[in-house]
């Protein structure tokens, strides 16, 4: 029962890192049709970054974490505004220029930071006790700050004018931008939003998990499915698919062993797929 | 307020709208007539900025905005319910209506909430309300009210009546008449002359890109009730 309940809080701590980095690729999406390529890019930039302020240049762990989600948010804003908004209306350049991209930031960190995974490990350490169930304090710490980003994001998306501008451009781009949404301004910021919370929750995830120029590809791969699984664009359909994913994932990575964990959680959502195509709370059809 | 000078509009070869001039004074109603692909949303999604004219002119308020972004112009003081409503569906019906005044600030947003709902009861009590999940006469309210929540000086209605029920075609009358008693200078298009004929001050009859007849409502009504039946 306690090994239950501490495998639990794992795959809760797990769907609150996915919701981070699938809302934001869901976002993207959403709002300028996208599909993001480089989303694993921001995330281990933003872990590296983190650990060059932190171990590095010896700032304290919160401002790494600072600004790593600054400088992914700046560089999603340029590489938005400077390069993919030249290629927006083409759906396969988009592809090419975001898959691109994440080749070039990894080249970019194999070449700094070299091939080897640094020490890069949590400021806190000790763990928290609870009768037999354990859960680490930097597990905590993250769950915690990945929770307030989230509510940050729900907030900022549902109680906002800008959230309401960004909702309308994804349900109808060419109307919303009849009634004024300032599309030029709004693409940039929706991109910044979701690359500064893909390098935000790397600077956050990496010190427990791992840290090494390669770890994008699996993020994105996640990413990608969480809101495939979501349904595409819908972000309350991303946050229940991320916790789901990372539930599965946390339990049957105990119960059934490593590598059969990731291979439950992908029969599990082809099966979901097969009988909902548009995904959990997705829309029938959206328009090109 | 509007001045159109020879305007063209094509989508690849086709001639959408072939050199069109038109004016709408301060204040006034001015109805678009004419049958499906007479050039009339073209017309207006020019205007508002949507697609692109080849050539002429687009003047709103002594300003040239023929080369200005569509959410630049709606910021001029447009506002635009767009053919077939498209409300955004799965957003309130609150959400949908203040969607339309990104260039207040909360407080203006609140009172401009308040004076809809004063003419529009039914935004108040559908406000939490899906838009996708109402009716299509709601919808088409929904969406007028959207165009007028920013305060513009245009109006822009495409089709404001398409494929509604009487009841509603005249719940939607009442809305522009309350629009045109606050000042409100008003351009719309329509299919359906004998309801829109009751609105309008004058008007023009489009027939394949090209005004065909221009006039007083008075001076048109034949011939536009003619081309109803075409």
């Amino acid at each position: 029962m306690e090994s239950f309940i501490a495998t639990g809080l794992i795959g809760i701590s797990l769907g609150t890192q996915y919701t981070l980095l699938a809302l934001g690729f869901t976002l993207i999406f959403g709002i300028l049709g996208v599909v993001n390529f480089a989303h694993g890019g921001f995330y281990v930039m933003g872990g590296y970054v983190a650990y060059y302020c932190n171990v590095i240049l010896g700032l304290p762990y919160p401002v790494a974490v600072l600004m790593a989600m600054l400088s992914m948010a700046a560089l999603g804003w340029l590489f938005e505004a400077f390069i993919l908004e030249r290629v927006i209306e083409d759906h396969q350049a988009t592809l090419m220029v975001t898959m691109g991209f994440y080749l070039v930031m990894a080249t970019a960190i194999l070449m700094i930071f070299g091939a080897e995974s640094p020490q890069f490990p949590f400021p806190v350490t000790g763990v928290w006790r609870l009768g037999g169930i354990y859960f680490p304090y930097a597990n905590m710490i993250v769950l915690g700050a990945c929770l307030a980003a989230i509510v940050f994001v729900y907030w900022l998306v549902y109680r906002t004018n800008i959230g309401r501008g960004m909702r309308a451009m994804s349900e109808d781009l060419p109307v919303a931008s009849a009634l004024g949404m300032r599309t030029k301004a709004l693409f940039p910021f929706a991109f910044a939003l979701a690359t500064g919370l893909a390098g935000g929750t790397g600077a956050l995830v990496t010190p427990i998990l791992a840290l090494a120029p390669h770890v994008g590809d699996s993020v994105l791969a996640f990413s990608f499915l969480t809101v495939i699984l979501g349904g595409l664009g819908s972000v309350t359909g991303a946050t229940c698919a991320a916790f789901i994913v990372g539930l599965i994932e946390a339990y049957a990575a105990v119960y059934l062993g490593g590598s059969k964990g990731a291979l439950t959680l992908f029969a599990l959502v082809l099966i979901i797929l097969v009988v909902r195509p548009q995904g959990l709370l997705g829309r029938e059809v959206r328009r090109s | 307020m509007l001045r159109i000078d020879d305007l063209h509009v094509s989508y690849g070869g086709t001639r959408a709208v072939a050199g069109v001039s038109l004016n709408v004074d301060q204040g006034q109603t001015v109805l678009l007539i004419g049958a499906n692909g007479a050039g009339k949303s073209s017309l207006i999604n020019a205007v508002i900025g949507l697609v692109k004219m080849r050539h002429g002119k687009i003047i709103f308020d002594g300003r040239d905005i023929g080369n200005l972004s569509s959410d630049a112009r709606a910021r001029l003081g447009i506002g635009y319910s767009p053919e077939g409503r498209r409300v955004f569906a799965s957003m309130s019906v609150k959400d949908n209506v203040l969607a339309g005044a990104v260039t207040l600030n909360g407080r203006q947003q609140a009172q401009s909430w308040d004076r809809l709902v004063a003419s529009f009861p039914f935004l108040a009590e559908r406000q939490a309300q899906a838009a996708g999940e109402l009716s299509g006469g709601q919808q088409q309210l929904v969406a007028i009210a959207r165009a007028m929540s920013g305060g513009p000086k245009l109006l822009l209605l495409d089709e404001p009546f398409l494929g509604l029920a009487p009841v509603w075609i005249q719940q939607i009358s009442i809305a522009v008449r309350q629009m045109q008693n606050d000042g409100i200078t008003v351009l719309m298009t329509e299919q359906m002359a004998r309801p829109a004929l009751k609105l309008a001050h004058s008007g023009h009859i489009m027939r394949s890109g090209l005004i065909r007849r221009s006039g007083s409502v008075h001076e048109i009504k034949g011939a536009a009730l003619a081309e109803e039946y075409l």
